[in-house]
């Protein structure tokens, strides 16, 4: 009896547990969650602690007098170059920040590991991708999802085939019936070549579509892009898609504007931050998955009969977990300096939304007359990060399984 | 080795030819046209000089006619005419503003790994101790530094703040391109010596501000670096050979842990050039990443075009490097 109560006294401690004790340790990470926690606080609770509102312009006369005030009673940081009051802008700048960093991270990490599993799991191994319809293929139909796809396939393969002959006909087209109505010179003889050549291979291909079969590696493609997007010059381009993006004649732009109205760009920075942000998250749970799926575990669970998505995404992914929360935490911080530099710059968050990055830029043209406009929000961004940092290495070495007590 | 490199040259190029395609449509895309500017400046142009000027500048015609066009003459090195400087945009990108850049980014670059290696080889020899608590702190700080808020507050303390208080103390320029030019050194109006001197003192802030986050970055990567190679059980041998630490350190320790620190410092050149559009923005440089953010704003694509297609180049070139030097500096490693 006395062995059974000693053993029940022993608290069972599972991984989390185990996790949390070490991250205690981490004096740093400590501090820096509380500054997150408060940082989270702040935002939330914004319009109560705040004492202005953020926009709010002085009225009455001598309006000059309330321009660029230094730290006052009624105004702890001072006010900008609209008499805006600096601290209320900053409170509610932390929303913005916090809302880039905590939903661009998150999106990215969801895109980033679906992406990067599909392509370990399924790497070597490629999966059909086109069974023509008169195709004698075994098991062609099963299982339904795929029965689908195959139709749809059918309709998208043909669809491209013909927009392909429309593209030569109306590159060549003009050319080629020039030479018929007998204008007859090199230009026009080559346009008819090339069309002839043209819509030759589309023939060719239109017959390989009624019986061929095709067979494509995932994570050929999805590697090839992402090797892709890593040539790709990363701030300039999100420079450009912003510009682009954000634009009220466009197509998105007006979308985003109907839906979101004044905090249209905030939507729009996160998707452009997302659109590179997964490319870390995908290459390293696509590393993972390679291992992983070589070991025990996984034969067993494919012994038992356990589907792919389940085997992807219940043992695989959580097996990963460690890697993946360290990366996404330190994904919050770089968004949030992303989203920081593109405001900065003025191709972020629009004026009149406060963000503490385009704070900054206001700021840095009153450097020599009024310092302390810049100090405030630039000390925030890096605040943030820092804390975001010190936490994702508190937790790489808590979730290190390796790393002792 | 040399099938090898022959195989990643000609992968580069289907990878090149579609980050081409991207940038080139998504400038195209970008909202106004050029001409919108033109029909502001001169409210009197007719709606059929427009469509000339439209038909000039090659705008009539479909996308991927202009992508074609604008790859034909820029694989024989003609990327069209800016049209706020009013000259080829190639001289500009590549004639005037990238030397500019690359001495900034050159001089950020060694900058960072001249304090980044000692730092981290002297953090993880005296591991635990106050200096590597002090180096590990002062690299997160460094990493967390946003590059914009660190140049005005640089430009704050040394051009304004101090020279104000410290009378003796020299006050940093704020336009950060130097008065002399080399024809003068030619000339004999300067000396050599007083050219470098005036260059250089304008370009220690923006290089200080440029080379931070690597400088930090790579402190970091070369202390684990070190203090995983210093685990390994050949240093151990090495210690039990009854080498002195000097030798086991430098000759059997560090050149190990450098082998990574090249890869890293090899895929962070291009992030650093493409980073240089906020550093130059902020120091007034007129370097390429200035000349980038200037053409977005004045819708001069065929600069912005010219400026990215070399940054992608660069990027995938580097790429390039890194794996083949990864190759050279360590003989584990072979590639077939």
């Amino acid at each position: 009896m006395a062995a059974v109560a000693t053993t029940s006294k022993q608290k069972p401690q599972s991984t989390w547990t185990l996790a949390w004790r070490r991250f205690r340790k981490h004096k740093a990470a400590m501090v820096s969650l509380g500054v997150v926690i408060a940082l989270i606080l702040i935002a939330i609770f914004a319009p109560w602690i705040a004492p202005y509102s953020p926009t709010a312009q002085p009225t009455g006369e001598n309006l000059a007098d309330y321009y660029f005030l230094g730290p006052t009673r009624e105004h702890w940081l001072g006010t900008d170059e609209l008499g805006r009051d600096v601290l209320s802008r900053i409170i509610y700048g932390a929303r913005i920040s916090l809302l880039v960093g905590f939903v661009a991270a998150f999106a990215a990490a969801l895109l980033g590991t679906t992406l990067g599993v599909i392509a370990g799991y399924f790497s070597g191994r490629p999966l059909r991708f086109y069974v023509g319809p008169f195709a004698k293929a075994a098991g062609g139909w099963r299982p339904w999802p795929f029965a689908l796809w195959r139709v749809v396939s059918w309709v998208l393969f043909y669809g491209l085939l013909y927009l392909a002959a429309d593209l030569a006909w109306k590159l060549s087209g003009a050319n080629a019936q020039a030479l018929f109505s007998g204008t007859f010179n090199l230009n026009n003889l080559l346009s008819l070549i090339g069309l002839v050549l043209a819509w030759g291979v589309l023939l060719l291909m239109a017959g390989w579509g009624l019986f061929g079969q095709g067979k494509i590696d995932l994570d050929v493609i999805i590697s090839r892009f992402m090797d892709f997007m890593l040539t790709i010059p990363e701030l300039p381009l999100l420079l450009v898609l912003s510009a682009l993006l954000r634009d009220t004649q466009g197509v998105v732009g007006q979308w985003a504007d109907e839906v979101f109205g004044e905090s249209a760009s905030v939507f729009i920075i996160i998707t452009i931050i997302v659109l590179f942000g997964w490319i870390g998250t995908g290459r390293l749970i696509r590393g993972a998955v390679l291992s992983l799926r070589e070991q025990d575990f996984t034969t067993a669970a494919q012994a038992l009969g356990a589907g792919e998505a389940r085997i992807m995404f219940r043992h695989l992914v959580p097996n990963a977990l460690a890697p993946l929360i360290v990366n996404a935490t330190l994904a919050i911080g770089g968004a949030i300096l992303t989203e920081a530099a593109l405001s900065f710059l003025g191709f972020g968050i629009q004026p009149p939304v406060a963000t503490w990055g385009n704070m900054l830029t206001n700021a840095q043209e009153y450097i020599f007359t009024a310092p302390w406009l810049a100090l405030a929000p630039g000390f925030m961004i890096f605040l943030t990060v820092l804390a975001f940092n010190y936490l994702g290495d508190g937790l790489r070495d808590a979730l290190d399984p390796r790393s002792r007590l | 080795m040399f099938t090898y490199t022959i195989r990643r040259l000609l992968q580069m190029i289907p990878l090149l030819f579609a980050a081409s395609i991207v940038i080139f449509t998504l400038l195209a895309l970008q909202p106004g046209d050029p001409l919108d500017e033109l029909r502001q400046q001169n409210p009197r142009i007719t709606a059929e000089q427009l469509e000339q000027l439209r038909r000039a500048y090659g705008l009539d015609q479909p996308i991927y006619v202009r992508y074609f066009k604008w790859l034909g003459r820029a694989l024989q090195g003609d990327f069209g005419q800016s049209r706020t400087y009013a000259s080829p945009a190639g001289q500009i990108i590549f004639g005037q503003r990238l030397p500019r850049t690359l001495v900034l980014s050159g001089a950020a670059l060694i900058l960072a790994l001249l304090v980044a290696i000692p730092a981290g080889i002297f953090s993880a020899v005296r591991q635990y101790s106050w200096s590597d608590y002090v180096i590990t702190f002062l690299s997160f700080v460094g990493f967390s530094m946003p590059i914009f808020f660190l140049g005005i507050l640089l430009l704050f303390l040394f051009a304004v703040w101090i020279p104000e208080r410290v009378p003796w103390f020299p006050k940093f320029p704020v336009q950060s391109v130097s008065d002399f030019q080399w024809v003068q050194v030619l000339r004999g109006e300067i000396t050599f010596f007083q050219f470098i001197w005036d260059w250089a003192f304008k370009l220690v802030l923006p290089v200080l501000a440029l080379s931070t986050i690597q400088m930090a970055a790579w402190t970091r990567y070369m202390r684990a670096s070190l203090l995983e190679v210093l685990n390994q059980d050949y240093v151990r041998t090495a210690r039990a050979k009854g080498l002195s630490e000097r030798v086991v350190l430098y000759k059997h320790a560090l050149r190990n842990a450098l082998i990574p620190i090249v890869t890293l410092v090899g895929l962070a050149i291009p992030g650093v050039f493409g980073g240089a559009v906020i550093t130059e923005t902020i120091f007034s440089y007129p370097g390429m990443g200035r000349a980038i953010f200037d053409a977005l704003i004045d819708k001069d694509y065929n600069v912005a075009m010219a400026a990215l297609a070399f940054l992608a180049l660069l990027t995938a070139v580097f790429n390039l490097i890194a794996d083949l030097v990864y190759a050279v500096v360590d003989p584990r490693i072979r590639y077939s």
